[in-house]
């Protein structure tokens, strides 16, 4: 067997090599309940991690996401009392807006995708900062449990959490192998030059991806917001780290083209083990950034397709 | 008659236009914003931000991205904080140790940088993104997320003593501009940054080690962000982790406004000068005229969009990522 025949496969393999050693180290890992609670807890980060996979699909990058889901954190808390449940639209709404922006820069406008998403994402800030008037906002506790308490109960006790994550894995895996749009992404992830050549509308198709990514990272900050009840213009920081290396251990390289949804799906259950055993080795919390750093790179240098890059810059 | 208004001579003097507009625009606005005072104040906050943005110019002249400056200003200040005062705290002892200890591990932070974006063929802006995320976790786990203070008064010096009406810092931040304009201009590795920005093919065919010079950029790079990072802790008194906050999307702004194109080969340290005066020209002038600062954000945001479609030449870009 071939190193390229295993490669795809790296992924659930690393994944339940941790899980196990984890398992081994720590018996109590392997708890079902505690393992339910451990994976609804990295809900916010995978939603906002399934749409970063559409960026990264397609060999962009969406440095936008965690400014979108902190300026969506401030929405929903200031327009909760107004709209209700209906808030979930505009939350939604504004993440996808803003990420089509971001795609019309980079296709129309020649932006690069790290230039246009980072500038957008201080445009979310300044947003996020005007909404909150620079404070730390709280949700009304009978507002919130009215609209979106049915967010964190249980059903035959599965999380309803997990089920929207769920219920968004299958709608993000549907709209990428089950339809056109999902197999041109794959065209321009895998050669953006043959994509237009054989006549694919390359400019929407890329926007479309950009507003997805902003969409999914709008859901995760809506989630994020209810669940810890408030909004802040800095309440989702240290969201990108994660969402990135979520993305790329799972297997969908910087270059595009291959992995997908399914791919994030493993590479978030990844985080959340390795976040698990630094608990338990007792890695300080002000340690763990360094060492996602460090992993970051590890998981670029192992995916990405050089093949691809002719130079690189 | 009408040649001297190209393409060219409009993308080299249009930022110092724009600068020169915004100056007249708040001053015709607020009349104290065209005062000594306020341009002292303009250049102590423009300072830091100019070394930085320096450094980076170097990378983007090649075409490449750095992204790790946060990170590398806040380890750099904290080291140099832990340092000096372990070393006597004054830098009248062997406490100036410090400064070049600084610069060693920019250096270094930039040149490991440099090397896992070579040897490793990591796209630089994901390269060293990562590699900024690292460096703030380390600051992070040096300081425990405490605040060092650093407050000898032959070190503060660098602000409080001022010379015509300007603190030392701004002229140490031009003596580094000179130094930076001349390894530009003057020397073999400033050449070959345009070398490779201009077409990196040509500049492999021409027998030029590009790895070697692209590692040598971001050392380079990483010793500007440790000045950047001095000039920081002598403005404040105080490192921390968060010492390296906003230097990103503020150096990158600048040397992209100031008129150095992001597909590299053109533009230079004076554009970035021009750029960072622009950047904080408008912070200040926004403050002064009475907005509201979570304005700057968004502003500076479609500010960058802007320049770098004014600046990139349709005819010869075919898509980008």
């Amino acid at each position: 067997m071939s190193m390229e025949r295993i490669k795809p496969h790296f992924p659930w393999i690393t994944l339940i090599v941790l899980g196990t050693l984890v398992g081994i180290a720590n018996p109590s890992f392997f708890n079902p309940a505690g393992l339910v609670s451990l994976t609804a807890d990295v809900v916010p980060l995978f939603i906002m991690a399934l749409g970063m996979t559409f960026a990264i699909y397609i060999g962009g990058i969406d440095l936008s996401v965690q400014q979108l889901a902190n300026m969506v954190t401030v929405i929903a808390t200031v327009y909760l009392a107004q709209f209700g449940i209906a808030v979930a639209v505009i939350c939604i709404a504004a993440g996808f807006l803003i990420g089509a922006i971001s795609g019309y820069a980079t296709t129309r406008l020649y932006v690069p995708s790290f230039v246009s998403t980072l500038a957008m994402g201080f445009v979310a800030l300044s947003v996020a900062k005007y909404l909150s008037g620079q404070r730390a906002l709280y949700m009304d506790a009978e507002l919130r449990n009215a609209s979106f308490g049915w967010m964190f109960d249980n059903t035959a006790g599965v999380p309803h959490e997990l089920i929207i994550a769920a219920v968004l894995l299958l709608l993000a895996w549907f709209l990428q192998t089950r339809t056109s749009f999902g197999r041109s992404l794959k065209a321009v992830g895998a050669g953006e030059l043959a994509a237009v050549a054989s006549g694919l509308n390359v400019n929407r198709i890329k926007i479309l991806a950009f507003a997805i990514s902003g969409g999914f990272a709008g859901i995760a900050g809506l989630i994020f917001s209810v669940k810890l009840s408030g909004g802040d213009a800095n309440l989702a920081n240290g969201f990108l780290l994660l969402a990135i290396v979520a993305v790329l251990v799972g297997g969908t390289p910087l270059t595009g083209g291959v992995g997908g949804v399914l791919n994030t799906a493993i590479g978030t259950l990844i985080v959340m083990v390795i976040r698990a055993a630094m608990v338990y080795l007792e890695v300080a919390a002000t340690q763990q950034q360094m060492i996602f750093g460090i992993i970051l790179i590890i998981a670029i240098g192992l995916t990405i397709d050089r093949t691809k890059l002719r130079i690189v810059k | 008659m009408n040649n001297w208004l190209t393409r060219d001579n409009l993308i080299r003097w249009a930022p110092l236009l724009v600068l020169l507009a915004l100056i007249c625009l708040f001053a015709l606005i607020e009349p104290r914003f065209f005062s000594v005072r306020n341009a002292a104040r303009i250049a102590i906050a423009s300072t830091p931000a100019l070394m930085v943005a320096i450094g980076v110019t170097f990378i983007i002249i090649m075409g490449s991205i750095d992204l790790s400056m946060e990170g590398t200003v806040s380890v750099c200040a904290v080291i140099f904080a832990f340092a000096f005062i372990a070393l006597g705290g004054t830098l009248a002892s062997f406490a100036w140790l410090a400064l070049p200890l600084a610069l060693l591990v920019g250096a270094a932070v930039g040149l490991l940088n440099g090397l896992i974006h070579v040897r490793f063929k990591i796209p630089s802006f994901m390269c060293s993104l990562a590699i900024g995320f690292v460096g703030t976790g380390f600051a992070l786990l040096l300081t425990g997320g405490d605040r060092v203070r650093v407050e000898d008064e032959l070190f503060r010096s660098l602000l409080t003593i001022r010379f015509l009406n300007f603190p030392i810092m701004v002229y140490v931040a031009l003596a580094c501009l000179v130094l930076a304009w001349f390894i530009q201009s003057h020397t073999k590795l400033g050449r070959n940054f345009y070398a490779i920005g201009g077409g990196e093919e040509l500049a492999t065919s021409s027998g030029l080690n590009v790895g070697r010079v692209r590692a040598l950029a971001f050392m380079l790079a990483g010793m500007f962000y440790a000045i950047g990072a001095l000039l920081a802790v002598g403005r404040i008194g105080i490192a921390e982790t968060a010492t390296g906050n906003n230097f990103m999307f503020v150096s990158i702004t600048a040397v992209v406004v100031g008129g150095t194109a992001l597909w590299g080969g053109i533009g230079g340290v004076w554009n970035t000068l021009v750029g960072v005066l622009i950047v904080n020209v408008i912070n200040n002038g926004m403050v002064v005229i009475g907005l509201p600062n979570f304005v700057q954000d968004a502003v500076l945001g479609i500010l960058v969009i802007t320049a770098v479609v004014l600046s990139t030449n349709r005819k010869t870009v075919a898509f980008v990522k």
